[in-house]
């Protein structure tokens, strides 16, 4: 099978999942014991009022045909009106998300690069002491507490030391200054933007360091390896050309197992840093019983996890040529 | 011949060790297991860290019998109503309305372990039926359950509890242990049911069905044992997923306000705005919840080299070269 059907077939799951999901969500909306409408009455409204209100909603139409209308207002992007913004949901959810990918995205790459060539390198330092306390440390990054690390860079490099901003993600007064150009406001961002990042990029690291270390050790003991020694070919050809892109590919799959478990730390570290993504958004309706924003958060937050997941099995299908799926 | 006699049959065959040597076996296999745990620092480091954390929640029902105003979350210093640094009367300080963070310290440790302890224990047992009865049962009963697995996988655990719990209003912590572990299974699903793949097709599977024992019989008596080591040891790394999730809930301010838990004492630092002018506050439950967890994982991966006899030859192979 070649990369195009399997390009296929994923997606197909992909937006059978997603299907699962969006009912899954329906019904737990309908089975929760509030009642959406006591949200939205005011006191200076009549009973013919309300009436018309749940009218207009759908909610006195049978569940089937409210189940219809919820599937045809996703695909229209009609997410109703945030309770607590007082705007169209999908408004707040297209400014958010980008900031959440451009954070998420850079995070990743740049903690998979760093982690990957780390732990290729670790691996070939087994046994010794380098090895045991490069383990130990990662080991130790990877299970640091994430909002509580944020926390404390917070405090030490923006309060103590001061070289970044305290939380947000952009400066007010550059971005309202006409004469600032595209460059200033990609710093100023950028400067927002190191904090956060540096977090993510620490926890993470940690996690595929150890990673590509266990599977550097597998693959050590392949024949191939031994091949390409006696061939006469140096060290360093053997780990970076023989056993690293061999080893590569079981962190490729655990980086898309565990990629909604790095979802919930994003959204603790967008709250902590008040990033203004679709993490600390969905939190934040959260905790203000903001209804039509946390369902539209929710799905849209489990569709980036199964579109990232899908890049993640192409990326598998590309390093390893054996794999047909 | 009846099938009660094929049973009968079948349950000698199984004593045919004596119970005395079977014993003398298992104890060499746990001293020599125990021995290359022992040897390893990560697992030594781990262990060491756990006794300690067992020595902080055995102990945390001291402070509160000393003097009352010790309680972790009732108990108020009369004299002092604000947020004081370390001092003889508070070891590690007091928060804002005057309680002992010391004393709140140790109660975390009882609620990690808590929390930690039965999600995981719950998610491993889970995990394990489901894992052997989808590599047991046929294919259908196989793709069914571990589609359903992959879904689970998917989601972010966190934000799902998190809207659960604005759906069906504050949850308690035994709430939150069900859902940490309703979430935490597929993984180990997926380890047990491959194991059990390799076991089914195993000589002692096909005598035990020859000898007449049932499915049931066959699960729990000849594929669970094997997979048992596997299920610990999961359970280990799934009790540090426990903690950080429970720890995230009470520090986004979504845990059960009835405990004192790590998350929730960050939450109060964080959320009363005392991070900048109290470190004694800020910084002892975040290192709490990174070494607990570290103490696991620790564990869990010097118990895997224990276990998975290639780790163990990597290594022996590595120290004769070298």
């Amino acid at each position: 099978m070649n990369l195009k059907s399997l390009l296929l077939r994923r997606s197909i799951e992909i937006l059978v999942v997603f299907g699962i999901i969006m009912t899954g969500l329906f019904l737990l909306f309908h089975a929760a014991p509030g009642d959406p409408i006591s949200m939205m009455v005011d006191l200076t409204m009549t009973p013919e009022d309300v009436e018309r209100m749940v009218a207009q909603l759908g909610l006195d139409q049978p569940i089937w045909i409210q189940y219809l209308y919820y599937i045809k207002n996703f695909f229209t992007g009609n997410f109703g009106t945030s309770f607590h913004y007082g705007r169209p949901v999908i408004e707040i959810i297209s400014e958010r998300l980008p900031n959440t990918i451009l954070l998420f995205t850079t995070a990743t790459i740049l903690a998979a690069m760093a982690g990957v060539w780390l732990g290729k390198i670790i691996a070939w330092y087994k046994g010794k002491a380098i090895d045991t306390w490069t383990t130990i440390f990662a080991l130790v990054c990877n299970t640091l507490f994430l909002p509580w690390i944020s926390l404390l860079f917070i405090w030490f490099f923006a309060y103590w030391v001061g070289w970044f901003p305290l939380s947000g993600m952009m400066t007010p007064e550059i971005w309202v200054n006409p004469e600032a150009g595209f460059f200033a406001k990609a710093v100023d961002v950028l400067h927002h933007m190191l904090l956060p990042l540096l977090t993510l990029f620490i926890v993470n690291t940690g996690s595929y360091l150890l990673i590509m270390r266990s599977s550097m050790l597998e693959t050590i003991k392949e024949d191939y390896i031994l091949t390409a020694r006696a061939k006469g070919l140096s060290e360093k050809q053997v780990r970076n050309r023989h056993a690293a892109p061999n080893a590569l590919l079981p962190v490729v799959t655990s980086v898309g197992l565990s990629l909604a478990f790095s979802v919930n730390g994003g959204a603790l570290t967008e709250t902590v840093f008040s990033w203004p993504g679709i993490g600390r958004e969905l939190i934040f309706a959260v905790s203000n019983s903001d209804y039509p924003l946390a369902m539209a958060s929710f799905l849209f937050i489990a569709l980036v996890v199964l579109v990232a997941n899908l890049i993640v099995d192409i990326l598998y299908a590309y390093l390893d040529p054996r794999i047909s799926y | 011949m009846t099938i009660t006699s094929n049973r009968h049959a079948a349950y000698s065959m199984e004593n045919v060790i004596d119970k005395k040597t079977r014993r003398s076996y298992k104890r060499q296999r746990f001293s020599a297991g125990w021995s290359l745990f022992y040897k390893n620092m990560v697992g030594k480091i781990g262990l060491y860290l756990l006794i300690l954390f067992g020595a902080m929640a055995l102990a945390s029902y001291i402070p509160p019998l000393v003097d009352p105003m010790y309680h972790p979350m009732t108990g108020v210093d009369p004299l002092i109503s604000y947020a004081s640094p370390p001092s003889w009367r508070h070891w590690l300080g007091t928060d804002n309305i005057g309680r002992d963070i010391f004393s709140q310290l140790l109660t975390g440790a009882r609620v990690a372990f808590l929390v930690g302890v039965s999600a995981a224990f719950i998610s491993i047992v889970l995990g394990t039926l489901i894992g052997m009865i989808a590599g047991y049962g046929g294919r259908i009963a196989d793709s069914l359950l571990m589609r359903f697995a992959d879904m689970i996988m998917v989601m972010p655990s966190l934000l799902v509890i998190l809207l659960l719990s604005v759906l069906f209003g504050q949850l308690s912590i035994w709430i939150i242990v069900i859902l940490i572990a309703l979430f935490r299974w597929p993984a180990v699903a997926r380890v047990i049911r491959s194991q059990t793949l390799t076991l089914k097709k195993r000589p002692f599977v096909d005598m035990a069905r020859v000898a007449g024992a049932s499915h049931i019989r066959i699960i729990f008596r000849h594929i669970l044992p094997n997979v048992l080591p596997m299920a610990l040891l999961y359970m280990t790394f799934r009790v540090t997923s426990a903690i950080i999730v429970e720890a995230a809930l009470a520090f986004l301010g979504f845990g059960d306000p009835n405990t004192v838990s790590w998350g929730m004492m960050l939450q109060w630092v964080w959320k009363t705005g005392h991070m900048f002018q109290a470190p004694y506050w800020l910084l002892p439950p975040g290192i709490c919840i990174s070494l607990i967890t570290l103490s696991f994982y620790m564990m869990g991966r010097a118990m895997e080299e224990v276990l998975d006899p290639r780790l163990r030859k990597i290594q022996k192979a590595d120290y004769a070269a070298s």
